[in-house]
């Protein structure tokens, strides 16, 4: 996690991750109803948003951001509520992940975008979970 | 005067108005163990606000938390804390004997800031201050991102992101 080199390929594997959120919501929504439909349509509604924040801050530096998959392979077969809630978790798991990643970057304005960002997809991740991590986004050896 | 002793040479140099470190480059062997690093010191920092966090939630659970779910709760979000000090606690290193630690080989505790001063000794701690306490913690642990070492850093914003879903849970 730590290993990442510059804000580019950071903030590219936040895209991806935000792209891959957006076409699984899409497919979690299908299975959802009521106020956990909303919140999925809320959810996708703010990927979007923070894909497009994501592709100006890639194209500002000069990169071209990486599109969409026509395509995602699902960590599992959805087909019902309950899937698809296990579903919307892990998808803000990988946000989560991806936007820890911009943590590590040297531009100490990043780092704190990546910070509210990861905060942000923890806290979704753990509504749909309905529990909290210690450390979301991270996967830690057992401390002596 | 050339076959001076070692020991003879800082009255020489004190003779000479020079004190030991102007002769030498480098580490001033004569001046003590150095300072702490600026990462141990905020590593130490956390440590305490993270020992604070982790004394109000076991007044809270040792009082009264309101229902059994509450204290379910609060013992989870305990364990949580708990998880968070082992791990900031397995990157301190301090060289022996190093300046600015107390003889136990302890963190200082916070002077104030998230988790606020010495431990907490009210018979109560209610809900409301575990949140605030833990939307501070976040936001201190996001303050001090700019400063540390990338590996680092990405623990300390884990650990905000943990405390705002804490908050979350909490109410807030």
């Amino acid at each position: 996690m730590a290993g990442v080199k510059g804000p580019v390929p950071a903030l590219q594997a936040a895209l991806a991750a935000e792209n891959a959120a957006i076409f699984g919501y899409g497919v979690a929504g299908a299975h959802l109803t009521g106020s956990s439909q909303a919140a999925a349509e809320q959810a996708w509604t703010g990927h979007n948003q923070a894909r497009d924040g994501l592709a100006a801050m890639i194209s500002a530096r000069g990169a071209v951001p990486t599109a969409a998959q026509p395509f995602y392979r699902l960590p599992f077969r959805v087909h019902d509520a309950s899937s698809a809630t296990r579903l919307a978790a892990y998808l803000e798991d990988g946000v989560t992940r991806a936007y820890l990643g911009l943590v590590a970057v040297g531009d100490q304005r990043l780092r704190r975008f990546g910070a509210m960002a990861t905060q942000d997809a923890a806290q979704r991740a753990a509504s749909w979970r309905g529990s909290t991590q210690a450390f979301p986004g991270l996967s830690l050896p057992s401390a002596p | 005067m050339l076959a001076a002793s070692a020991a003879a040479l800082p009255l020489l140099l004190g003779a000479a108005g020079c004190r030991s470190s102007d002769a030498f480059t480098g580490p001033d062997p004569l001046a003590g163990p150095p300072p702490l690093g600026h990462d141990v010191l905020t590593l130490q920092a956390v440590i305490a606000a993270e020992e604070n966090m982790i004394d109000l939630y076991r007044v809270a659970i040792s009082g009264d938390p309101g229902n059994q779910r509450t204290a379910r709760t609060l013992r989870s979000l305990l364990g949580q804390h708990e998880q968070h000090l082992a791990q900031l606690k397995a990157r301190l290193i301090v060289p022996p004997g190093a300046r600015g630690v107390r003889g136990d080989g302890q963190s200082p505790r916070a002077p104030g800031g998230s988790g606020g001063g010495r431990p907490p000794r009210a018979s109560t701690v209610s809900i409301s201050r575990l949140r605030a306490a833990e939307r501070a913690s976040a936001a201190d642990l996001v303050r001090r991102l700019a400063t540390v070492p990338p590996a680092l850093a990405q623990l300390f914003a884990s650990i905000a992101a943990s405390d705002a879903t804490h908050v979350t849970v909490l109410g807030g």
